[in-house]
């Protein structure tokens, strides 16, 4: 049965186990849904979000690990320490199915240990070990050998913090596998404030679905259509980055923080070009049959691997590549594994170091504050140390690692920062897409792709099944319902958990769920829980202070660029914003659900109990 | 008024390819020869296949294959008539009929990942070719 809980105080060490109330599951689901309800009674808004109090939980979905499509990813929740809003980060690879298999759904861990630790759990036996040999020692690639060699069993799959989340760098990530990152929002900063350096799990149960055989038939003709797609073929072939060309061409793909509309390099950097030259192999996350990872080794040249590391993505291709200017694989490469190696959002990194490129340029942040680092627009060399410096604060680095905001205030100019609600901007341009504008300002967690990547309807990826249609894509009108939906569709995927990248149909997923939980939900159903999950989430922000002027772009994405695929194009967000909080029943005013929308939502009583009427 | 798809339609096509200089440009890396695969749809009752050999911004050969063994193109790309009609027309952007399934495509994909600007002109060129559809 799917809402096991394990809760760890890591102040005392208490152990306890819980099971999720069947009424909750059946209101949001899973994994970050669920977590947003779990974590709503936590809520306080008097304490850090790096307060012993303050909650981490690894939540899994009811596909997590199931073998259906993409389904080997999971969760990480919390409240940001990056943002100070709602924090949720999606992992691939191994950890989440492990977890399940070792017959835990959530790991709710608090407090903060008195000495560095892991956690080793096996089956049912967890048990917290000192971790004081790797804080501080060991890289996230190492901690995961040291610890698989000390449990001595070579299946265990860790998830584990750099030296950014021990140094509790806002944007630190959680890694586990090969380079897989739990990396937006900094859950590794939450993680490195309890004094835990890793989760270490090993599970050997099967998991049984309610439904069993009828959902085994399912995944298998699920995964059969999803391997025959081509957008499939194309991930597989090249990668996340396989696309930059024809990104690059329509405008989405960022360069020079934000102020350039071409970028002659992009074919030098992209997915295609990895396939041709330096990609040995290719890398999957649990039971998925796209393997967009890439594996890649550079013999020659200033960037040499020395072996197979993992190949950038295509966030990392543009953090390191387009953004810096920067058309060398190779040193891409490096950064992206350095990155990984610290522990370490190579999208906030990438955003943070190219705004000191671009300071650097204003004749703003000179050599003087870099400690002599020439931050030339195209030169790669000053990432490998600035990198060094944020996750260890040092240097010019102390000042990057409190993030681009920050930066940004320090040299008198806080709306350069390209971030929105604290988080720095996906790469994917909003003026290629203007959905993606309206997508970034509402998203819960700040400016991501993750909570609704409406780029890619814009790009083909239309899901006609539950009216998400084709429109222009420079266009305000029908924006706004468009987008709603989009985001209460995606808060269904981010509740199972199951990855974007797989083209696979709304109907498909309400089989495959219907078949796992047992349940004969209707295509209305499963779209409303997407709904109450994405309003749980609006209400944790709006008791912490989130208010409608909170949802506006930095400045430089209202400056148009005239001579690339954006073609001058301003999203017209007001325009947008008026139908998105018509279509979701909120108040424009307070940023709040109107009662009749809570009321929808069985969320009405929820809110009440806790904070009376005057919040509505 | 060239029928598509026909054996004139496709070596119309082959001459405007070799006549436009923003193709030679933008498909100057390509190399690998198409099937370009027409499934029915209104007047068209059976599927037909027409034949480009596409090679560093020329058009090498083109034709309608009458038989379809002994070539072994590096690409196939296939489709219902009306979905070719919608990227011929520019209803439909080639890159997103590809990566959405309306056209299935099988090939090195990055080659064709690294030539959008080649599509694009592809499309261009069949604008320009006076077509009657089967629609």
């Amino acid at each position: 049965m799917y809402g096991k809980m394990v809760k760890i105080n890591l102040s005392n060490g208490q152990i306890r186990r819980e099971q999720i109330p069947p009424e909750w599951i059946e209101g949001f689901i899973g994994a970050s849904g669920l977590a947003a309800r779990l974590l709503w009674d936590r809520l306080d808004v008097n304490r850090s979000p790096l307060d012993p109090g303050s909650p981490l939980l690894f939540a899994t979905g009811p596909l997590t690990g199931t073998a259906g499509p993409t389904t080997g990813r999971f969760t990480i929740c919390g409240r940001s320490p990056q943002t100070g809003w709602w924090g949720e980060s999606n992992i691939g690879g191994f950890v989440g199915p492990e977890l399940r298999f070792a017959g835990i759904d959530f790991l709710w861990i608090e407090g903060v240990s008195d000495r560095p630790v892991y956690l080793w759990i096996y089956n049912d036996q967890i048990e917290i070990r000192s971790a004081e040999h790797l804080w501080g020692k060991a890289d996230t690639y190492q901690t995961q050998e040291i610890i698989r060699r000390e449990v001595g069993i070579p299946q265990v799959k860790v998830a584990c913090i750099g030296l950014a989340g021990e140094n509790l760098v806002p944007f630190a990530g959680i890694l586990s596998d090969h380079g897989r990152l739990a990396a937006r929002t900094g859950m590794g900063a939450l993680m490195g404030s309890k004094k835990l350096k890793a989760v270490a799990v090993r599970g050997t149960q099967r998991l049984v679905m309610e439904r069993d055989e009828e959902y085994r038939k399912l995944r298998v003709a699920s995964n059969k259509r999803l391997l025959e797609q081509n957008m499939t073929a194309v991930l597989r072939s090249t990668g996340t980055s396989g696309g930059a060309e024809y990104l690059q061409y329509l405008g989405d793909m960022p360069q020079k923080y934000w102020t350039a509309a071409r970028f002659e390099g992009a074919d030098k950097i992209s997915g295609a070009t990895m396939a041709e030259t330096i990609l040995r192999g290719t890398t999957a996350c649990q039971g998925c049959v796209i393997s967009c990872g890439r594996e890649v080794e550079i013999e020659q040249g200033s960037f040499p691997t020395n072996g197979v590391v993992k190949g950038p993505e295509y966030e990392t291709i543009c953090s390191f590549g387009s953004q810096l200017m920067v058309d060398d694989l190779a040193a891409i490469t490096a950064l992206g594994d350095l990155c990984d190696r610290l522990g370490m959002d190579t999208i906030t990194a990438g955003n943070v170091i190219a705004l000191a490129y671009l300071l650097y340029g204003q004749g703003k942040l000179t050599t003087k504050d870099s400690g002599g680092l020439v931050l030339r627009w195209g030169d790669p060399e000053p990432c490998f140390s600035l990198l060094r410096q944020m996750a260890t604060k040092e240097g010019l680095g102390n000042l990057l690692a409190q993030g681009s905001k920050a930066l940004a205030t320090a040299y008198g100019d806080e709306d350069l920062a390209v971030q929105v609600n604290g988080l720095d901007v996906a790469m994917h341009d909003p003026r290629a897409f203007s959905g993606q504008a309206l997508a970034y300002v509402t998203s819960p967690r700040g400016a991501c792709h993750n909570q609704s990547d409406y780029f890619n309807v814009g790009l083909g990826g239309t899901v006609d099944e539950i009216g998400i249609g084709f429109t222009d894509r420079f266009s305000p009108v029908g924006k706004g319902e468009q987008v709603a939906r989009h985001q209460h569709w995606r808060t269904v995927c981010n509740s199972l958990t199951t990855c974007y990248f797989a083209v696979v149909s709304p109907g498909e997923i309400l089989e495959l769920l219907n078949a796992a939980m047992g349940w004969d939900w209707d295509m209305t159903t499963m779209l409303k829980a997407g709904e109450r999950a994405w309003n749980m989430k609006r209400l944790y922000n709006l008791k912490l202070g989130w208010k409608p002027e909170n949802e506006r772009l930095p400045r430089l994405l209202l400056q148009p660029l005239l001579d690339g695929g954006q073609e001058g194009n301003i999203p017209d967000l007001s325009t947008m914003l008026e139908e998105y909080y018509r279509y979701s029943g909120w108040d424009r005013m307070s940023g709040y659900p109107f009662l009749w929308k809570l009321e929808e939502l069985g969320l009405k009583d929820l809110v009440e109990q806790k904070y009376g009427d005057a919040v509505l | 008024m060239f029928r598509f798809p026909s054996d004139e339609w496709i070596k119309a096509m082959m001459q405007d390819l070799n006549q436009s200089q923003s193709y030679k440009e933008a498909a100057k890396n390509w190399e690998g020869d198409f099937y370009f695969i027409i499934e029915p749809g209104g007047m068209l009752t059976e599927t037909v296949t027409l034949y480009m050999d596409l090679w560093h911004g020329e058009c090498r050969n083109a034709f309608k294959v009458e038989k379809l063994d002994g070539l072994k193109p590096a690409f196939q790309l296939k489709g219902p008539v009306s979905v070719w009609k919608k990227v011929m027309t520019k209803q439909l952007d080639p890159m997103q009929a590809m990566m959405t399934g309306q056209l299935k495509l099988t090939g090195n994909m990055a080659m064709v990942m690294k030539n959008v600007r080649a599509a694009k002109e592809l499309v261009e060129s069949c604008t320009r070719i006076p077509t009657e559809f089967p629609l």
